[in-house]
């Protein structure tokens, strides 16, 4: 049973860490959090229903142009919306994200109703037993893609030029700038990437979750229950937290109360905070005053 | 005479990089003591290290002989300690004599709920801290600015406005960073007569940063120079100029 | 006092005089039941409603200038907290509006105590969505007391033995409501207090550097915040006279924010303008799924872009009445 539960817990987690990856990718290259993000991953899913239902576009196709579209709406909202204030207070920004999230919300509830949308399944993989452990076919599909992105990820990341430029502009803006790095552009891009791995996240939930536009507000707690927990800014640590909330859930659901299934990330988050706010491997984030 | 402020063995380590090293020297009432040192010397470290910012590794910082090493910056302030920021300590978006009364916040009675009711007490008070404000600007020769958006202001004018406030708080020790920063010279020189009165007719002690040798030579007692987190010299002005050390620090950035 | 040592700028005591004319809009507001019919009155109250909440939540908006999510969560525990005490305990409602404040304080002591070990900004707001929404898990699965999503039904409230059974003696107690703790609000950020809020919110280091706990004024700001906008629940609570969980929802959030930006973050007249302005809609809106959402999301991005202090702004470029000062003269 507590194996069982870990890998499910696993599977929902690989799509917790791809968000809160994907946080953490917007929030290292400019320093805002991007509260609207849970409705830009909602987008992603909803994007991929239209193409696939409506205009009947095979799943992978769908996919890819989703994660195209989601990546030129993180650099238009980063032209358009985030650049014209960056002169004014921190909360602008988190009001501006938010606000974002919510006209995309209201207009896929606008445009669906009350309703939930099923997705049919999508595809048909056996699950794999072994011993009493049921793997499901979604579950090795999302675990096996996951891994995928997120090894590719960190191998972009670490290893190549592309990456170290990253890198570069993470630790100092003003040395990056020095170097002949457009950050305006820098930004842009990373808003692109964060929210095109965000659509991955939406997307690899489409099939196995009802969509309705309310998704959006549990994926972005989620999301930050993982990056707590993890340490805020640690891209290991946003991966790693997504993992154990994902585990979290599953054990606090069977064994204590099922309903707690849904408030796990809140409690995961007041208690980080409230024991230690750094998280697993994040620098100190407490000011001394 | 007993020292106002005593630092023994003042250490900052940060992961990797040392910013202070075993930094010790007093300072006593009435004095304008220097610490001068090349970029990276460790200055703004020390200032952050004595206010609270900071948490030292090692070492200890005594005022009028009490222990404030690791106590936090607002504990530090309320003893006495109290500092100028260089890049702006001010609250932009308030007014001048908004700012000055910030500084007299301490000062300033009235209870929570007298505040909320409005009770007179609670009026009288207030009015009492404005009243003290616009004095305060007045003897700068500030008051006509006391309604406008400090953001507003000229810096040398912003630099005014926080001396004004921090002197608000009757400080018996004043550190000052990087005072003459951005200032034209006919106010660098108001700003070396400030400093002097402070010290000589107030009897305030002051400890202040400044990375040009020529601005302190005249304003300070006693220059102490920092390079590398290490003070490597520590005497009156002219001693200073003479020191070789202390020379080949600033020629060997050069 | 010293006023003839120093010379005060006859601009300044000319304006705070004219704050004065603010007195005349609830005196003049009492004459609103004998001309508005019940509709309208309903609509009035709700107004009174908002001004209360958005005061509150301005407080941590725009005068404290940390980002927050609790705000629902407070207009929740006080609307809770009146509905529960009036409907199992029959206390009166001046009383379920004395421990709607107090609750909704201690529900922004809680919001907030984590600034004591120095949490701030998006982990502050993170930590208050995380609160908001655990608040409104209890009133979903505490179901015994709150009835769940049916609602919480309500007497009809008692006020010193007048029974609050009509629009008309709703507004009187209301606008008595709001124009107390509007008054209080104003006194409160025309003191020490207020200062040290603004202070903060410009630069903590430096607030700090004066000898101020500044995490003590976080946290007496979030109480200040709960405690009116636990009130404004209570009001709501009254006024609605059925509670629901999905009053309090993420939705709302965004609401109580459109209000506060269009007004103008950091005004009290500000806030009152925001209500007044955005208060008919939120009704307006939740017939068509999805609108409420899109058009106040639109409204924030326009303020943000276009017009970020509000529309007291252009209020206070014609007169500068509707400036406020952090000081009283």
């Amino acid at each position: 049973m507590l194996a069982q539960l870990t890998i499910s817990g696993l599977a929902q987690g690989a799509i917790y860490a791809l968000i809160a990856l994907s946080l953490t990718v917007v929030y290292r290259a400019t320093t805002i959090v991007n509260f609207g993000h849970g409705d830009f991953v909602m987008t992603g899913a909803f994007v991929v229903y239209i193409l696939v239902i409506l205009a009947g576009v095979p799943y992978i196709g769908a996919a890819f142009l989703a994660i195209a579209i989601l990546f030129a709406l993180g650099i238009a909202i980063s032209r358009g919306f985030i650049d014209p204030i960056k002169a004014g207070p921190h909360i602008g920004f988190a009001m501006m994200s938010i606000s974002v999230g919510y006209v995309l919300r209201g207009s896929a509830r606008t445009l669906w109703g009350r309703e939930v949308l099923p997705m049919p399944p999508v595809f048909d993989i056996e699950p794999i037993f072994i011993g009493d452990l049921v793997i499901t076919g979604d579950a090795l599909f999302i675990g096996a893609i996951v891994s995928v992105l997120l090894a590719a990820f960190f191998l972009i990341f670490y290893k190549t030029s592309i990456g170290t430029v990253i890198q570069a502009v993470y630790q100092s803006e003003r040395g990056a700038t020095l170097i002949g790095i457009n950050v305006r552009s820098f930004h842009e891009m990373m808003w692109g990437v964060g929210l095109a791995m965000g659509a991955m996240a939406g997307i690899l939930i489409a099939p196995i979750s009802l969509l309705h536009p309310d998704m959006g507000a549990s994926f972005l707690i989620r999301g930050f229950a993982a990056m707590t927990l993890g340490g805020f800014g640690s891209l290991g640590g946003a991966v790693l937290g997504g993992l154990l909330l994902g585990v979290s859930e599953q054990l606090f659901g069977a064994y204590v109360n099922s309903s707690l299934m849904d408030i796990t990330a809140y409690l995961i988050i007041v208690a980080v905070l409230v024991i230690r706010p750094a998280g697993l491997f994040g620098r100190t984030i407490a000011v001394r005053m | 005479m007993d020292p106002l402020l005593k630092l023994e063995g003042l250490t900052v380590h940060f992961s990797g990089l040392k910013a202070l090293t075993d930094v010790s020297f007093d300072t006593h009432a009435g004095e304008v003591r220097a610490v001068i040192g090349p970029n990276g010397a460790g200055k703004t470290t020390l200032f952050n290290a004595i206010s609270g910012y900071v948490q030292p590794t090692a070492g200890a910082v005594h005022f009028k002989g009490d222990p404030i090493h690791g106590l936090s910056p607002h504990e530090i302030s309320s003893k006495g300690v109290r500092r100028t920021f260089q890049n702006g300590g001010l609250f932009p978006e308030l007014t001048a004599l908004e700012n000055i009364l910030a500084g007299l916040h301490t000062q300033i009675d009235g209870s929570f709920l007298g505040i909320i009711l409005g009770t007179r007490a609670a009026r009288e008070a207030e009015r009492a801290g404005v009243a003290r404000a616009r004095k305060l600007l007045d003897m700068m020769d500030l008051g006509f600015l006391a309604d406008q958006h400090v953001k507003d202001l000229s810096g040398g004018q912003q630099r005014m406005v926080e001396i004004v406030r921090t002197l608000a708080t009757e400080p018996p020790l004043l550190l000052l960073d990087e005072p003459f920063v951005g200032l034209s010279p006919p106010m660098r020189i108001r700003m070396m007569e400030i400093i002097r009165k402070l010290a000589g007719e107030e009897g305030i002690g002051i400890l202040l940063i400044e990375h040009a040798i020529d601005l302190v030579m005249s304003s300070s007692d006693i220059i102490i120079v920092l390079s590398s987190g290490q003070k490597i010299a520590e005497g009156k002005p002219e001693e200073v100029r003479e020191n070789h050390e202390v020379l080949e620090a600033y020629l060997g950035y050069a | 006092m010293n006023n003839t040592e120093t010379p005060m700028p006859p601009k300044e005591t000319s304006i705070s005089r004219a704050h004065r004319l603010f007195y005349l809009i609830p005196v003049m507001a009492l004459a609103i039941p004998f001309v508005a019919n019940e509709y309208l009155q309903f609509m009035t109250n709700m107004i009174l409603v908002y001004s209360v909440v958005t005061v509150g939540f301005n407080v941590i908006i725009g005068n404290l200038g940390q980002l927050a999510f609790a705000n629902t969560a407070f207009f929740g525990i006080g609307a809770y907290t009146a509905a529960i005490l009036m409907v199992y305990a029959g206390f009166p409602f001046v009383l379920a509006v004395v421990a709607a404040a107090l609750i909704g304080g201690l529900g922004g002591f809680l919001a907030s105590v984590t600034a004591l070990r120095g949490i701030r900004l998006y982990y502050l707001a993170i930590i208050t969505l995380a609160f908001g929404e655990l608040m409104r898990w209890v009133y979903l699965h505490a179901d015994g007391v709150t009835k769940g999503s049916d609602g919480l039904q309500m007497p009809k409230p008692d006020f010193f033995g007048i029974s609050m059974n009509n629009e008309t003696v709703k507004f009187y107690v209301f606008l008595l409501i709001a124009v107390l703790l509007i008054k209080a609000t104003s006194n409160l950020m025309r003191s020490r207090i207020g200062r040290a809020f603004v202070a903060i919110r410009d630069n903590e280091a430096a607030t700090a550097s004066l000898g101020i706990h500044t995490a003590r004024y976080i946290i007496l700001a979030f109480v200040w915040s709960g405690a009116v906008v636990g009130v404004a629940g209570s009001m709501f609570a009254a006024l609605t006279e059925r509670v629901f969980p999905e009053s309090f929802s993420l939705t709302e959030v965004i609401v109580h924010f459109a209000m506060v930006l269009v007004g103008g973050t950091g005004s009290i007249i500000g806030s009152v303008i925001g209500a007044i302005t955005l208060t008919a809609l939120p009704e307006y809106f939740r017939q068509f799924p999805g609108m409420e959402e899109l058009f106040f999301g639109i409204i924030i991005v326009c303020v943000l872009l276009f017009l970020p202090k509000g529309l007291v702004s252009l209020l206070q470029r014609v007169s500068p009445i509707f400036i406020e000062r952090f000081y009283r003269d």
